[in-house]
């Protein structure tokens, strides 16, 4: 039998190709045209050794998405999300915040990216003039700093700065009451630890003049070994010791510094103990380690918290985190600032924004604020308190107090030259 | 042996001169071929995730064909290649935030500075043979990386270089544009691509093959291997950073996870997908991973999953990249053909 059939790809297959090529590329203006949904896109980390943080983001987001179909929408639009993982890379954040714009046709973008992928993001809400609300990045330089001014990215996370100023605050009351003076700092080694270790150590000092900082250690981000660290802190022997470890990092030091009973041999303040992701790993929780508030239903104290942090926790069957409350947070913003508006309209969106007061179980006093300036979430429930090793894990949290943090933070922006 | 045959043999030898002319037109014909055609996509199709591709694909293409001139043509397999796609991002974006000179000078002042720190590393690493030489460029990369964490006051730290980089407009080219960026990278990427052609392709390219094969023995012909090396190094190190540059443009910043290992590892992985024994094989190998990274992270979370599934394929299934395969079944069909 003679092969009639030529070897190598028609022309009937090249056409098929290329029609399924135009298709694939025209695809987004055919999903616009059809648009009565609202799209709403979101970079954020899923996979890695954080991946909590988008998980747990995600979750908040769909919790309070449901809420906002259930009653109609934004604007009489059904939300639909549009979640990727970017890995956390900020060049992959960047990619992804384009196409979902581009591409997917989502009007809105909610940045859930850390560090260098929310600057990433930034520049693509610069770029495209989207509406984008970042809501995982604690980096104060994200609104603080001028040049990243523009009226269309808000940020509804709480602040280094802020929990810098309230945790110095309180840790100057309990090293004037227990005369606490010689103090060591064990801090990661990136800008995040370097810069809230520098302001707390700033704010300690100044609130309480004669602490000494005697011990400085600087593990790497995602250190395995700690005992080296914990070591040379025993050897300096300090009476307290400040702490910005976060994540898997801090329950993996706290679980190696048990084994030398560090925490029977100096107060110890450590500002992201207190949210149920760190909570709830540790083995041994020791008692009374002092920690600001991340996450905690039981702070503030009211119905409305409880209510969330329990809803959260029978539809995904576990504790909400920090990522979890901004995220929330940022999606009610959304929703009363579309309400306001009565439009889906980036720009008057945007604008209503702009120094908005909503309702929101997270606030200090039921309330919270995108303040105008520099268009960043104020006003949030921040405090410390002391941990127990059951729940409510943080029985007593001392709240700070807003008015101090803005008088202090407006003389930190002067100092770094912001204003 | 006779005087005849003695006084043949002591004839001055004629080597045949090749004429590399028609094949340098040929690639020019390519090379402005290919840049028509990319040229025109934007047109054709409008779609803006395509524009997107097709930048990232520049800026990573130039990075793994670059890449390849070390690990293909010369078997100098560097780990460490990302610091200078990083260096790039990071050299250009300062350039355009604090001095604030124009787009092409900041693109030859850091392609200058790239010079410099490449001849320096290189001078080290190419003396080392292998897995030597594969790991103290990783650490050099790590030095660099750890720098760029380390220096906050000038790059930001892990935060990056903030505030965007400015683009003011040079020539009628206004970068902010997304229409130029894509021609303009579009426009790196062929002379690239053509530029590294002509090296691969030079008699110096052919020096470079020698001294993958048998160092020993181009040593003893009178080449020094060192020099060669060191050349091939700081080449490779320049189109790197124009990758490097590109990629800053695109996402108007730059980030330490530029310089990071994880970008010197998508380069060899590239390289494993596309082949080495082609000098499009790093080109094909980007578009696929591109792709195949942008469809299956769109479908699922477990996309390293699918990539490391894909590794697999490639390097236990093939066992080699997939230009090298299509290579290998055009030449056997064709053998096939005559027989």
């Amino acid at each position: 039998m003679t092969r009639t059939r030529k070897p190598g790809v028609s022309r009937r297959s090249t056409l098929a190709l290329m029609g399924a090529g135009a298709v694939t590329f025209a695809a987004p203006w055919v999903a616009r045209a059809q648009a009565k949904t609202i799209k709403i896109g979101m970079p954020t980390i899923l996979s890695g050794r954080v991946a909590q943080l988008g998980t747990s983001s995600r979750n908040a987001v769909m919790l309070e998405v449901e809420k906002v179909n259930a009653a109609g929408g934004l604007a009489g639009r059904q939300i639909e999300m549009v979640i990727r993982d970017s890995k956390g890379q900020p060049q992959e954040a960047a990619r992804i915040a384009r196409e979902l714009v581009n591409t997917d046709g989502c009007e809105m973008l909610l940045d859930g990216e850390a560090s260098s992928g929310s600057f990433a993001v930034h520049e693509v809400a610069r770029d495209l003039g989207v509406l984008c609300i970042h809501t995982c990045s604690e980096a104060s330089s994200l609104t603080a700093d001028p040049k990243q001014h523009i009226p269309n990215a808000f940020r509804c996370v709480r602040q280094g700065i802020h929990d810098s100023i309230v945790g110095a605050g309180y840790a100057a009351g309990i090293a004037k009451t227990k005369g606490l003076k010689k103090w060591a700092t064990c801090s990661p080694d990136y800008a995040y630890g370097r810069d809230t270790t520098g302001e707390f150590v700033l704010y300690l000092k100044k609130f309480a003049p004669d602490v000494e900082i005697i011990s400085e250690s600087w593990p790497k981000l995602f250190q395995p070994d700690y005992t080296e660290v914990v070591t040379k802190i025993l050897q300096a022997k300090p009476q307290a010791l400040y702490s910005c470890l976060w994540g898997g990092d801090l329950t993996s030091y706290i679980d190696q510094a048990n084994i030398y009973a560090l925490f029977t041999q100096m107060e110890v303040f450590a500002v992201n103990m207190a949210d149920y992701t760190a909570l709830t790993v540790v083995k041994n929780l020791p008692k009374g380690i002092h920690s600001g508030d991340r996450y905690i239903k039981t702070f503030p104290a009211t119905p409305e918290n409880a209510a969330w942090g329990d809803a959260y926790k029978a539809k995904y069957n576990e504790y909400p985190t920090n990522w979890s409350w901004q995220n929330a947070t940022a999606v009610m913003f959304l929703n009363e600032a579309v309400k306001k508006a009565n439009s889906t309209d980036g720009k008057k969106v945007a604008e209503v924004l702009t120094g908005l007061t909503i309702k929101c179980p997270f606030g200090a006093d039921g309330t919270v604020t995108m303040r105008a300036d520099d268009r960043t979430l104020v006003g949030y429930a921040i405090g410390w308190g002391t941990t127990i090793p059951q729940e409510p894990y943080v029985p007593d949290v001392k709240a700070g107090d807003w008015k101090t943090i803005f008088e202090l933070e407006a003389e930190w922006k002067k100092s770094k030259g912001y204003t | 042996m006779t005087e005849l045959q003695a006084g043949q043999g002591a004839q001055p030898l004629a080597p045949p001169r090749i004429d590399a002319r028609p094949q340098r037109y040929r690639d020019v014909l390519i090379a402005l071929v290919a840049f028509v055609l990319l040229a025109l996509l934007p047109f054709i199709f409008g779609s803006k995730q395509l524009l997107d591709f097709v930048i990232r694909c520049a800026a990573y293409g130039l990075f793994a064909t670059s890449l390849n001139l070390l690990v293909g043509y010369t078997g100098l397999i560097s780990f460490g290649h990302g610091m200078f796609f990083g260096l790039g991002a990071y050299g250009f974006g300062l350039m355009m935030q604090k001095a604030g000179v124009a787009i092409p000078v900041a693109f030859v002042a850091t392609l200058a500075m790239t010079f410099v720190v490449a001849v320096v590393i290189g001078a080290i690493c190419v003396r080392l043979k292998e897995i030597y030489f594969a790991f103290v460029t990783l650490a050099f990369q790590m030095l660099i990386h750890s720098t760029i964490l380390s220096w906050q006051s000038l790059t930001g730290g892990d935060q990056g270089l903030r505030g965007g980089i400015p683009r003011p407009p040079f020539l009628g080219i206004d970068l902010s544009n997304h229409l130029h960026l894509y021609i303009a990278s579009c426009a790196l990427l062929v002379i690239g691509l053509f530029l590294m052609r002509q090296i691969a392709q030079s008699p110096f390219g052919y020096t470079l093959r020698m001294i993958r094969d048998n160092a020993t023995r181009a040593s003893f012909i009178g080449i020094d291997v060192w020099r060669a090396k060191l050349t091939i190094f700081v080449l490779a190190a320049l189109f790197a950073a124009t990758g490097g540059m590109i990629m800053a443009l695109f996402v108007s910043g730059a980030y330490p996870e530029f310089a990071y290992w994880t970008i010197s590892g998508e380069g060899i992985f590239i390289n494993m997908l596309g082949g080495v024994t082609t000098f499009l094989g790093p080109m094909v190998g980007t578009v696929l991973l591109l792709i195949l990274n942008d469809t299956v992270t769109r479908l699922t979370e477990y996309h390293g999953i699918v990539l490391g599934i894909v590794i697999l394929f490639f390097a236990i299934g093939l066992r080699k990249g997939l230009m090298d395969f299509v290579v290998e079944w055009f030449a056997q069909r064709r053998g096939e053909g005559r027989g």
